[in-house]
């Protein structure tokens, strides 16, 4: 069976094109400045060969169209014809209460999806454009959609509750929804799979560390707790976002700058995390060399960032009862050695012990630990797309 | 890594249909002062390029001087990141002539109104100018409160292009446009109008064509009346403004607001008004006068009813003595 997974965000759509009996990648890409001025596509072929395909993409549903047109055609295609594409998997942002698992896409299914637009009114509408895209295009091929958010349905209310009045969770559904959770999902069964054991008793922490970042507690194959929380702001401090932040704080910093809802939310979502504090920028790799320049200020950031993970991994330790696997993925995860380091200093008491030595390497999978370290560290490279693939490959096959 | 192949995308649509050209992904703007500065800050930052017109280099360049400002001013009030900046300044441009507006989908009319007579006749000459540079399908439209759309439009070949599109550029976040659809535009413009108003993230309100329209007419009239209570001693300057905002829940009071417009536009928008509807609720206050006198402009001259520092903040306790009063 043939694949194609779309991630459509409110300017671009990636694409992967997949052949799932061997889960072989046929073709990669994306379209840029979907609906702007200086549109693009741009094509990968696992030869390696890129073609960057330039004119106006009025909207998604063009965007679509182009990519099923330059995956059909004759010159850079790679199938014969559409019908080739068995089914067509959609990342969706959030799925709200209403899924805990990946679906196959039906009317039903989309009039939910509309009323969770609310919840997630910068990245839902993005991913509804792409299905009603393929509906129009291709309306005979199946859709699934696979949801940020389904994997820590799991979550008990002690841990996705807040402390407000429940009334509002009642009208609005305010409660921790978690995000990442396919990257978690992915890498903690991964993380099993290597080392053979069963998620039944199994307790994993896994360090989704990205641009966006958050952490999640699994156990039994489930997700118990993570650290995102109603949107992706809270928890730990990313590239340019917050994280955890004392409300107080925020509505006092409203009251001095005298400024409102919007720029409040610029504040804390783009102004912030690494590049408000280091000043430096919101790439790990530059805060990193201006640090060893002697940066007073990028040192510290580094020394908040990975305080503030450590400080999570001990809470689900604490959570869990233990802990016997701890993971590194995401960009910053799988490739910065010095804060996997950081991070882990001091938490032998937990049972991890990290191997410097092991430790020095970059994006593949590999077990990190002192051979004498009673719970595992790990690196698992995150692949969102495969499980998208995967997901849609297992709902289609069994319907 | 191997050399990236470029090719056009047309070729690769599935359907044959011709593939639609974006709509408004270029627009003009005549005049860029403070309005037109405005208007068009506000449609760049919405991803779409805009050209400007200007009477000569200078002004262009005191425009976009002034756009940086304001941007600069956003960036420090964490509106805005720089990143963001550049890519708004990259997509405004500055021309002398009316050619460059050639590929616009809309070119919006922002030329300063000295008086209304005065500006009509000004206004039609732009309008006929732009329509020789501008494809069948642009439409044309003023941001002017006290023009009437159909008398701009009558000069036109084509009259069904022609809507009053006002902007609020005294609060550029608000999220509203007044539309006016005059005699001659058609259904097609009216709606592409609406279009271009959601891109803008604008919800676009339906008004009749009247001088002043909503805003224009009920703004200047609070702050007339405004003027009025202080006058007549009813209250200080700062309860007046204090009352409104508090009492009312405006974000602005009513000198405040006059500040922020500017007295003389205030000024500007009562006498036309006044020409048209000759009602004397709609004549200037004295004490507006005075300041504008005075060239007391309000926010942008640092003093009006209030006084400001260089950016724009409010001075605390420093209000003008407008009133006289002989009482010691």
């Amino acid at each position: 069976m043939k694949i194609l997974v779309l991630n459509c965000g409110s300017s671009s759509i990636k694409f992967e094109f997949f052949s799932m009996q061997d889960e072989e990648v046929l073709a990669t890409g994306v379209v840029e400045k979907v609906g702007m001025k200086g549109s693009f596509l741009k094509l990968e072929k696992p030869s390696g060969e890129k073609v960057k395909f330039v004119g106006d993409v009025l909207d998604h549903k063009i965007g679509v169209e182009y990519i099923l047109g330059v995956l059909s055609s004759k010159k850079h295609g790679v199938l014969k014809e559409l019908s080739e594409i068995q089914a067509v998997g959609h990342r969706v942002v959030h799925g709200g209460e209403d899924f805990s698992g990946s679906v196959y896409i039906n009317d039903e299914v989309i009039k939910v999806l509309e009323k969770n637009i609310e919840l997630a009114p910068l990245h839902n509408p993005a991913n509804l454009k792409g299905i009603y895209a393929l509906q129009a295009l291709l309306p005979e091929v199946p859709q699934v959609a696979v949801f940020d958010t389904a994997f820590h349905q799991s979550m008990e209310p002690s841990a996705y509750m807040y402390g407000i009045p429940y009334s509002l969770y009642k009208k609005y559904k305010i409660r921790r929804y978690g995000f990442h959770g396919t990257s978690h999902r992915y890498v903690s069964a991964r993380a099993l799979e290597i080392l053979n054991k069963k998620p039944k008793g199994t307790k994993i922490i896994s360090c989704h560390l990205g641009n966006g970042a958050s952490l999640a507690a699994i156990k039994d194959g489930k997700s118990v707790d993570t650290s995102m929380g109603f949107t992706p702001v809270e928890g730990l401090i990313m590239g340019t976002r917050a994280g955890d932040l004392d409300i107080g704080a925020l509505t006092y910093i409203m009251r001095k700058e005298e400024i409102g809802i919007e720029t409040s939310s610029v504040l804390i979502n783009k102004f912030s995390g690494m590049l408000g504090i280091t000043g430096v920028s919101s790439d790990m790799r530059e805060i990193e060399e201006k640090a060893e320049e002697g940066n007073e200020r990028a040192k510290l950031g580094l020394d908040m960032y990975a305080y503030r993970v450590k400080k999570y991994i001990g809470s689900y330790a604490a959570a869990m009862g233990g802990v016997d696997i701890l993971v590194f993925t995401g960009g910053i995860g799988e490739n910065a050695i010095n804060l996997r380091s950081e991070i882990c200093k001091g938490l032998a008491f937990a049972g991890l012990e990290l191997d410097e030595q092991k430790n020095n390497t970059r994006a593949k999978e590999e077990i990190i630990s002192k051979d004498t370290s009673k719970a595992k560290i790990m690196i698992v490279p995150t692949n969102e797309e495969l499980v998208i693939a995967q997901d849609t490959y297992e709902i289609v096959r069994n319907k | 890594m191997s050399e990236i192949i470029t090719e056009a995308i047309e070729k690769y649509r599935l359907s044959e249909n011709a593939t639609p050209k974006m709509k408004f992904s270029k627009v003009g703007v005549v005049g860029c002062g403070t309005t037109g500065q405005g208007i068009t800050l506000m449609i760049a930052s919405r991803g779409i390029e805009v050209v400007f017109l200007e009477l000569n280099q200078k002004l262009i360049d005191e425009a976009f001087q002034e756009m940086r400002e304001a941007l600069d001013e956003k960036i420090n009030h964490w509106g805005m990141t720089s990143n963001d900046k550049k890519l708004i300044l990259s997509r405004i441009k500055g021309t002398l002539e009316y050619k460059d507006f050639v590929e616009c989908d809309l070119v919006i009319d922002s030329i300063l109104s000295k008086t209304r007579e005065f500006s009509k006749d000004i206004r039609r000459g732009v309008f006929k100018q732009i329509e020789e540079h501008v494809s069948r399908s642009a439409i044309i439209a003023t941001n002017s409160t006290s023009s009437v759309i159909t008398e701009l439009a009558s000069d036109l070949k084509y009259k069904d292009r022609c809507v009053s599109l006002h902007f609020s550029t005294t609060a550029p976040d608000a999220q509203i446009v007044e539309v006016v659809k005059g005699l001659y535009s058609s259904e097609e413009v009216c709606e592409n109008i609406k279009k271009f108003a959601k891109l803008i993230n604008k919800i676009p309100v339906p008004v009749e064509e009247s001088p002043g329209l909503i805003s224009v007419r009920l703004g200047v009239s609070l702050i007339s009346e405004a003027c009025s209570l202080l006058m007549e001693g009813v209250g200080s300057m700062e309860d007046i403004d204090f009352v409104m905002k508090k009492g009312l829940g405006m974000s602005l009071g009513p000198f405040e607001m006059a500040d922020k417009i500017g007295l003389e536009r205030v000024v500007r928008w009562m006498d036309d008004l006044y020409n048209e509807f000759g009602d004397r609720k709609y004549k200037p206050s004295p004490i507006i006068k005075k300041l504008v006198r005075a060239k007391h402009y309000g926010r942008k001259t640092c003093e009006g009813f209030y006084k400001y520092d260089d950016l724009g903040y409010k001075l605390k306790d420093q209000t003008q003595n407008v009133v006289c009063t002989n009482v010691e």
